[in-house]
């Protein structure tokens, strides 16, 4: 069955069965916490899966061919290469360190043989080549096989050396380093559709990048006040529009964002449209602003529409219409009664992600529990699946997932008091063009295909 | 009532994630202070707009000779043996609640920092202390009472950082009146405004009284800044900015003495909470002048940033000292 949902095929989140595909990750209990997830990436073709962890690592993941000797392989995805992307760094003028973890990968769409991707950490973003090298060469006349420098004067006969087959060999080497350009924490980078340049996020500005060149980049949103006294909101993500270069996107700690069209000025602090919902003052409460900072925004790859996820939904905007989004979907609402208790523990500032299909036709974000959550926006019908190894057996069907909110708990549900709120899913990714989904659950990697598939 | 107890609680919390994200890997998180921050001025103001009128203490020590209201040298007797005569906490800034007649005066400070209304809100105390009648007794004996509980309590309630007595004389002083501006949109959890009389009500012995009465603070006030004048003009040099500014100004140089733990005495978490809770740079905060050295550190970037400093490259107070170190840290 070809990609997500074209023809008869029913598209979306419900009418899909979810199966278990693989998990990748280490079974123990006890979690290091260099190895918790921080960002799952496809790549453009979907046939690389990238994942960067708290220790700094960026692992890649290759979808195996279909081969029919082993079918049961197929569209498998296996360990491609591994690297350490960034190391732990201290900023001995400001007495900092740096943390190593990756925030966000992004891949470069694919020109040549070789992938590249942006790695970032808090400070750096680093670019990266991931080539194969299966042939090496042999025959050299100045060294030996060994790589023993010959003796130049005991060669009496020239040859040609030739290329034979090797073991393939993945290599990840950082082509580009851009630094010392964020003083805040960056929390996004986005490759702009000219493939030419990107774009990075920090708490208070936002600069654009040529990627050949490291030793500058234009400032083109600071929102920093002249007086830090006054700061009342902070840039939390940004995206370029997938199809027109000009016009990014910032969401803000406030709820709202703000799309800017690089073409009216160089700095980009005023902007072309203001998305924002009025808040609802009988849902106040000594968290309101906190819960309607926005985790993340991404545009639909239809570039019509875009996603926001806040702490408690998710909300798709029409970029024809600033007044309020054209849909929001509610995430863990049976949360909202539990926000002190949240916010003691720190889960209130957790930062979940988002992510549309291929086809622009769901949507999914993940919460506790190792739940995750998908929404058809077509059918309007909603469920909630679980990442767990007891559902691990292969290709079986996830099932639905039940909280119960109060009053009687049925069979099956499980109560909002029981919810595991170590176990978040915070990033998801879903395949461009087929309905298959990465979910990450602390460590551990889950895939989930649909059965179809 | 509820909500103020979940206020307090709410700003004690707070005030320890503040205090602990100065110690967390990777340098502070901006996103997440601004945050905390904005919980924390959300509670400060429900449990600040107790609608128990004379529940305060004068003017901000920069306020000049303002004559402490009459409540205030009764509340004195019963808080701050040894208080200064100029009762109002130097750290507060947060000039008193006018009574209800003088409340027309007092437009909305709530909801949207109004600098200008606050600081005539001390001469208007002055004015106001006559109007003051019976009620303000009424609420005096709901206050003593209160007192009673928290010097009983005092003992060795010296709070760990953000510790539960995060709710010292400052808060207290800084009350303003009950239902302050009826329509004050108090933010958070408070449905409208509290009944006056209910608030006057006995005021339950808050779960965890804060500690010593903020003799601290005060007297640190009066004494540490040089008086409120230092820290006025500083931050005042536009006058719309909030009294409340003062007050950042004075408790940072206020806290001299504190050690930031064990002795962060609730009085500097008084500080500490209308630092906080006033805006968020009360995280950053800004040595007088701060707004010019706010841009040269700018500029000059990591080279101005002294050592422990933020990531947000802000100058960091010149006048070291623990406290305003710990504050600054931001």
């Amino acid at each position: 069955m070809a990609g997500a949902g074209g023809g008869g095929c029913p598209a979306g989140g419900n009418d899909l069965q979810w199966c278990f595909s693989q998990v990748k990750g280490a079974v123990d209990e006890d979690v290091a916490e260099a190895d918790i997830i921080s960002t799952v990436e496809f790549n453009y073709s979907g046939d690389l899966l990238a994942t960067g962890d708290k220790g700094g690592r960026v692992v890649i993941f290759q979808r195996e061919q279909e081969n029919k000797s082993r079918p049961h392989s197929r569209g498998e995805y296996n360990v491609y290469s591994t690297f350490q992307s960034h190391e732990p760094e201290f900023d001995y003028l400001k007495s900092l360190e740096i943390e190593e973890k990756i925030n966000k990968i992004r891949w470069l769409p694919q020109q040549n043989a070789a992938h590249f991707l942006l790695s970032t950490n808090d400070k750096t973003i680093k670019l990266w080549k991931i080539s194969e090298r299966d042939k090496r060469a042999e025959g050299y006349n100045l060294k030996d096989e060994d790589g023993r420098l010959r003796d130049p004067f005991r060669i009496t006969a020239l040859r040609v050396p030739i290329l034979k087959p090797m073991d393939l060999m993945v290599e990840a080497s950082p082509r580009r380093i851009f630094a010392n350009a964020h003083t805040y924490h960056i929390n996004s980078i986005s490759v702009n559709s000219d493939h030419e340049t990107y774009l990075s996020a920090d708490d208070l500005r936002i600069n654009l990048w040529h990627l050949e060149i490291t030793d500058r980049s234009f400032n083109i949103v600071d929102i920093k006040p002249v007086n830090m006294e006054e700061l009342t909101e902070v840039i939390t993500a940004a995206e370029f529009h997938p199809h027109q270069c000009n016009v990014f996107v910032y969401s803000s700690s406030k709820g709202t964002i703000r799309l800017c069209d690089m073409r009216s000025s160089a700095l980009c602090d005023r902007h072309a449209k203001f998305f924002e919902e009025p808040e609802d003052p009988s849902s106040r409460s000594f968290f309101s602003e906190i819960i309607s900072s926005i985790s993340d925004v991404k545009f639909s790859h239809s570039g019509r529409y875009m996603m926001t996820r806040d702490y408690l939904s998710v909300k798709v905007w029409d970029l024809n219409m600033e007044s309020r989004p054209v849909e929001t979907h509610q995430v863990h609402e049976y949360l909202r009664s539990k926000l002190c208790s949240l916010y003691e523990n720190d889960c209130i500032f957790d930062k979940f992600e988002c992510c549309w299909s291929g086809s622009d036709s769901a949507i999914m974000t993940g919460s506790y529990n190792n739940f995750f959550r998908m929404f058809d926006r077509t059918t309007r019908r909603d469920v909630t699946l679980e990442a767990s190894r007891e559902n691990s057996k292969p290709r079986a069907s996830l099932k639905p997932r039940k909280v119960c909110t109060g009053g009687k708990r049925k069979k099956d549900e499980i109560s909002v008091d029981s919810l595991d709120f170590n176990k978040k899913i915070l990033h998801t990714a879903w395949h461009p063009a087929e309905n298959i989904i990465a979910v990450a659950a602390t460590n551990n990697l889950y895939i989930f295909q649909d059965k179809v598939n | 009532m509820e909500f103020k107890l979940e206020a307090h609680r709410i700003v004690s919390i707070s005030l320890g994630k503040i205090y602990n994200s100065r110690v967390q890997r990777g340098g502070i998180k901006l996103h997440k202070n601004l945050l905390v921050s904005l919980v924390l001025r959300s509670a400060r103001q429900v449990y600040l707009s107790d609608p128990c009128p004379g529940l305060y203490l004068a003017g901000p020590a920069g306020s000049p000779a303002v004559p402490p209201p009459p409540p205030s040298p009764q509340q004195q007797q019963q808080q701050q043996p040894g208080e200064p005569a100029a009762g109002p906490p130097a750290g507060w800034g947060e000039p008193p609640p006018p009574p209800p007649a003088a409340r027309a005066a007092w437009p909305e400070p709530e909801p949207q920092p109004q600098p200008q209304p606050e600081r005539p809100a001390a001469p208007v105390t002055g004015a106001g202390d006559a109007p003051r009648g019976g009620e303000v007794e009424a609420a005096e004996a709901a206050w003593r009472r209160v007192e009673g509980a928290r010097e009983a309590a005092e003992g060795g309630a010296a709070g760990p950082a953000g510790g539960s007595d995060g709710f010292p004389e400052g808060p207290r002083g800084a009350r303003r009146q009950c239902g302050c501006p009826p329509g004050a949109e108090d933010r958070p959890g408070a449905p409208g405004a509290c009944p006056r009389l209910a608030c006057c009500a006995p005021r339950p012995a808050e779960d965890e009284p804060p500690a010593p009465p903020a003799v601290g603070p005060r007297k640190r006030g009066a004494a540490g800044v040089g008086g409120g004048p230092a820290g006025g003009p500083a931050s005042g040099s536009s006058p719309l900015k909030k009294p409340r500014r003062n007050s950042e100004e004075q408790p940072g140089g206020a806290a001299a003495a504190a050690a930031e733990e064990e002795e962060m005495e609730t009085g500097n978490v008084a500080n500490l909470i209308s630092i906080f809770g006033s805006s968020f740079s009360g995280l950053l905060r800004k040595s007088p002048g701060g707004g010019r050295e706010e841009a040269e550190g700018e500029e000059s970037g990591p080279e101005a940033a002294e050592p422990g400093q933020i990531c947000c490259d802000k100058p960091v107070l010149r006048d070291i000292n623990p406290w305003s170190t710990a504050i600054v840290a931001f």
